[in-house]
């Protein structure tokens, strides 16, 4: 069935134009550093900073945790909501919301009041337990997308009958949510590890008063004053993110897969 | 939307109405599926919900408590009178514009962009980039999109210089302003529209090919298709990116207050100013606030709700 | 009005620069010792380009081989407060032991119970209208308001306030934050009202506020918040913000853009910020310990290499403490001698008038 593929290519075209002008412009103006000469040298400083490769694999680091957290704590509940408790739909959504409206300095102050030193749970007493304490943060800052990503993956695909289908064959609810349900999602899943990865690499207020070594404020350091290396920041964070992600989708490829999944 | 009902329907059904199965055992074994589901339907969400209690909810019942007392800690209502101020109800009315805006607009482009990747027949490539780009590019907020608009389309922008030099069109002249509210609502299109991508993208796969197929041999040309079944299929998932939309453009602050600092009211601007600021430092009013912010996402949660639960009457 | 002249300043100084050593060699080893016993010092809000802090924390720890955690340097004044609060039953590396803040809030903290006091050795040299009587506030450093111009694409520099509401300055005037919650935004109007010679803290913001009305009037108000990245694009050529982060912004250019750094010869406005200890400090000993660094001749000496005029500048200029090749890469010494120190009265009834009042007078207008 031959369709006219113009307007598709239209519309790709004009959605890449707006989204690279932007960026066009900001990478033209972090070549300025030089006076009357294009030159990479706002880029030397930035990248020639011991910093750089460690605070970025810190937060890559926490990144994964999140995600994974994220996924092992949202999955099981947008699943059972959509199928045994609906009632909870309207609940669970609005929590979802929440972390868009909050500030986050008013979550991370929140955290502190309650697992100081202390507290019955002294969180903020150890680098583990306050980098456990950074990766709930971020869980909950991601919450909204995660949910809304996976929730709508799971309408796509039809949840009460794979259920049954499984649960006919004597599958127990573990292995329906690992084995049927999970790589039907997956695309799903993958957006929303997208988007919490992204949230998490320049997220700057929680990570700063928790006083860990974070991607966030160490770009906030090298960038506040200056004036061409926060535009290099921003296209060297904008590539490296892209290249993490690149690399999640690779690892999503040797996932199970099912015949029904699209998975490029 | 039962559920149970069909289960038991199901398991009853197996069995086949000639089949001889005894009685007694029957509503047993159906007894005991049920059971197992319940309480696992629960079990599965409470991790979740305990998180959120520990780590979300409890935190903001902090904040809101502090809409409710003043600076001595006394109980009061004089937070909730000071809402009404002139300065506060206009912030509140151009974030729900600025909101409501760049939520239906970002919602319509992203859908007609993830539709053109997703089912436009281009290249596999494409998809795959276009979708790892709405990664990274939701996320470009704050005062590095800000400045990249100002490096865009401010007056000394490379487009406006651009198009004055070979167009010999001025834009500014002509009335364009990326200081202003259309100037904000394109910029928050940049994190509004991938995120909508990133979101219908499995929904639109969810439409098979099979519903097109049937659909063109019995005669429906693309409109009907899509206004008959492609929508309404589609319509739920939209609904539900539109609550999400809205309440991150809601929420937003770091790009509005890159963009237009001081000249633009919007109310996280205003929060921040009683939490944070230098001077004003009236954490009262600004949980006052924070609690009107969590208000109107509430009603525009219950909006989002009433018109799904109508879109899904003829769905199962 | 209160105005500390030159002369006035260095007539108090002359008479206390006896007292300049440590009260006793032997308590400051103690202090160090137990300093190092505690082994870190957490601070807030302290970016390394104000006032050249980088290099005096650099310094302190290599002076007393302490950690030091820096949490959150975008952290405003009202920031600092808080996470001060939050952190009372907080002993871990997230709770701030020292601040740096806006003068008018020390009376405040003191108040709210946050600050414990601490008098440093050299605590006779700092003015008496720049600290608490108690000790538990006092003042660090200051510098005046002026313009920051992008010598590229302003042809004309502005000398006066008044200069700025020419024809030439057409979408060129930027603030340096929001004046409804920045502390140096709020300067900046109360800076453009002093040119009119106003007498109290009401009259001079509603001459600030009326100054801006004009300039959004003539179109060369510029309503985004001005920053290094935002000059050299060209967004905002001229920016109103304290001179030492003018002066260290144009040296981190390099010329690229070239950058003058103008005060306004009708219109001088100093202002001061203020050092103090936080009263649930898990560190107390490195506190003091900084304290002492900083008020100390080389950690005077740091603020000025960041152009910042440290609280103690007339005594040790007296004293020929200050290097003559740092004097000369600061701005002429006239422009000093004419600043204006607002009360603290003054400062918080104008910004009360002009947070309020912003959005009405200037017409946050959004189209």
């Amino acid at each position: 069935m031959r369709r006219s593929r113009f307007l598709p290519w239209l519309g790709f075209a004009l959605g890449a134009a707006y989204f690279l002008l932007p960026l066009i412009a900001t990478f033209e103006f972090s070549l300025r550093e030089k006076r009357d000469a294009y030159s990479f040298l706002a880029y030397a400083n930035v990248l020639n900073d011991p910093n750089f490769r460690a605070t970025f694999t810190y937060s890559v680091t926490v990144a994964i945790a999140t995600i994974i957290v994220g996924i092992v704590l949202i999955v099981p509940a947008a699943y059972f909501v959509r199928l045994r408790l609906p009632a909870l739909r309207p609940v669970v959504e609005f929590i979802t919301l929440l972390p868009l409206i909050v500030p986050p300095i008013i979550l991370v102050f929140g955290y502190i009041r309650t697992f100081n030193s202390s507290s019955f749970l002294p969180l903020t007493n150890s680098t583990t337990g306050t980098n456990i304490l950074l990766t709930f943060g971020y869980v909950t800052l991601s919450m909204p997308y995660m949910y809304r990503a996976v929730d709508t993956g799971l309408r796509a695909i039809d949840v009460r009958t794979l259920t049954e289908a499984a649960t006919i064959l004597g599958a127990r609810t573990p292995t329906i949510l690992m084995r049927v349900i999970f790589p039907n999602i997956l695309i799903s899943v993958l957006s929303g590890a997208f988007l919490s990865f992204a949230i998490v690499i320049g997220e700057f207020v929680m990570a700063s008063l928790l006083n860990r070594p974070a991607f966030g404020p160490y770009m906030q350091n090298i960038g506040a004053n200056r004036a061409y290396e926060p535009a290099a920041l921003a296209i060297i964070a904008f590539v490296v993110t892209w290249g993490a992600m690149g690399m999640i989708q690779l690892l999503a490829r040797f996932a199970p897969k099912t015949s029904a999944t699209l998975v490029e | 939307m039962s559920n149970n009902g069909d289960i038991a329907g199901i398991s009853a059904g197996a069995a086949g109405p000639g089949k001889p199965v005894p009685a007694a055992s029957r509503p047993n074994r159906i007894g005991a599926a049920l059971a197992s589901f319940g309480s696992a339907g629960i079990l599965g969400v409470a991790p979740f919900l305990i998180f959120a209690i520990i780590f979300l909810i409890f935190p903001t019942l902090g904040l809101i408590g502090g809409a409710f007392v003043d600076k001595a800690g006394k109980l009061t209502l004089q937070n909730f009178i000071d809402l009404t101020q002139p300065t506060i109800v206009d912030a509140y009315i151009i974030s729900i514009k600025v909101s409501a805006a760049s939520a239906v607009l970002g919602a319509l482009v992203g859908l007609i962009l993830a539709l053109a990747v997703g089912r436009g027949g281009l290249p596999s490539w494409i998809r795959s980039t276009v979708m790892t780009f709405s990664g990274v590019a939701s996320n470009f907020a704050g005062i590095p999109l800000a400045f990249a608009f100002l490096a865009t389309l401010g007056r000394l922008g490379l487009v406006t210089i651009l198009l004055r030099t070979v167009f010999d069109f001025d834009i500014y002249r002509a009335g364009f302003n990326i200081l202003s509210f259309s100037g904000l609502t394109i910029t928050y299109l940049y994190f509004q529209i991938p995120l909508m991508v990133l979101i219908i993208m499995p929904a639109i796969d969810g439409l098979r090919n099979e519903w097109r197929e049937a659909a063109e041999t019995l005669g429906a040309g693309s409109w009907h298709y899509w206004r008959h079944i492609g929508l309404p299929v589609l319509w739920p998932s939209i609904l539900g990116t539109l609550a999400l939309l809205f309440a991150n453009s809601f929420g937003a602050i770091a790009t509005a207050y890159g963009l237009t600092g001081s000249s633009l009211n919007i109310v996280p601007i205003l929060l921040y100013a009683q939490i944070r600021g230098d001077v004003l430092h009236n954490p009262n009013l600004g949980a006052a606030l924070a609690l009107g912010m969590i208000v109107i996402t509430g009603l525009a949660n219950v909006l989002y709700l009433v018109l799904r639960a109508r879109a899904e009457r003829w769905m199962r | 009005m209160y105005k500390i002249t030159g002369q006035l300043l260095s007539l108090m100084a002359a008479g206390l620069f006896a007292s300049t050593s440590f009260s006793s060699a032997a308590s400051m080893d103690d202090l160090v010792a137990a300093a190092k016993k505690e082994g870190q010092l957490t601070t807030i809000a302290l970016p390394h380009d104000w006032c050249g802090y980088g290099d005096l924390i650099a310094g302190f720890k290599k002076k007393y081989g302490l950690t030091v955690n820096e949490l959150n340097p975008d952290a405003g004044s009202g920031d600092e407060i808080e996470a001060i609060k939050a952190n009372e039953n907080n002993k871990g590396p997230q709770a701030p032991d020292v601040i740096d803040v806006g003068l008018s809030f020390g009376p405040k903290a003191k108040a709210a119970g946050l600050l414990q006091p601490y008098k440093v050795s050299t605590w006779d040299q700092i003015p008496d209208g720049a600290k608490d009587a108690d000790g538990y506030w006092y003042g660090d450093y200051y510098g005046v308001m002026s313009f920051e111009v992008n010598k590229d694409l302003v042809k004309t520099i502005p000398a006066n306030w008044s200069d700025l509401l020419n024809k030439d300055y057409a979408n060129a005037v930027a603030l340096a934050g929001d004046p409804r919650s920045s502390n140096q935004a709020i300067s900046g109007v109360y800076g453009a009202g002093l040119a009119k010679g106003g007498k109290d803290g009401t009259q001079i913001a509603a001459d600030g506020l009326d100054f801006f009305a004009k300039l959004n009037k003539e179109g060369n108000f510029v309503p985004v918040i001005g920053k290094s990245a935002t000059l050299a694009q060209g967004t905002t050529p001229i920016i109103i913000r304290w001179d030492y982060l003018a002066l260290v912004d144009r040296d981190n250019l390099k010329g690229n853009p070239p950058v003058e750094v103008v005060v306004p010869k009708d219109g001088v406005l100093a202002g001061i910020y203020i050092q103090a200890i936080s009263k649930y400090a898990p560190h107390p000993n490195a506190a003091k310990l900084w304290m002492e660094y900083l008020y100390s001749n080389d950690g005077q000496i740091g603020w000025l290499k960041g152009y910042c005029h440290p609280i103690r500048f007339n005594a040790m200029s007296k004293a020929g403490l200050l290097p003559q090749d740092l004097l000369a890469k600061m701005p002429p010494a006239e422009n000093y001698a004419k600043a204006i120190f607002p009360t603290l009265n003054d400062q918080d009834v104008a910004a009360k008038a002009i947070t309020a009042k912003w959005d009405s007078v200037v017409g946050a207008n959004v189209k």
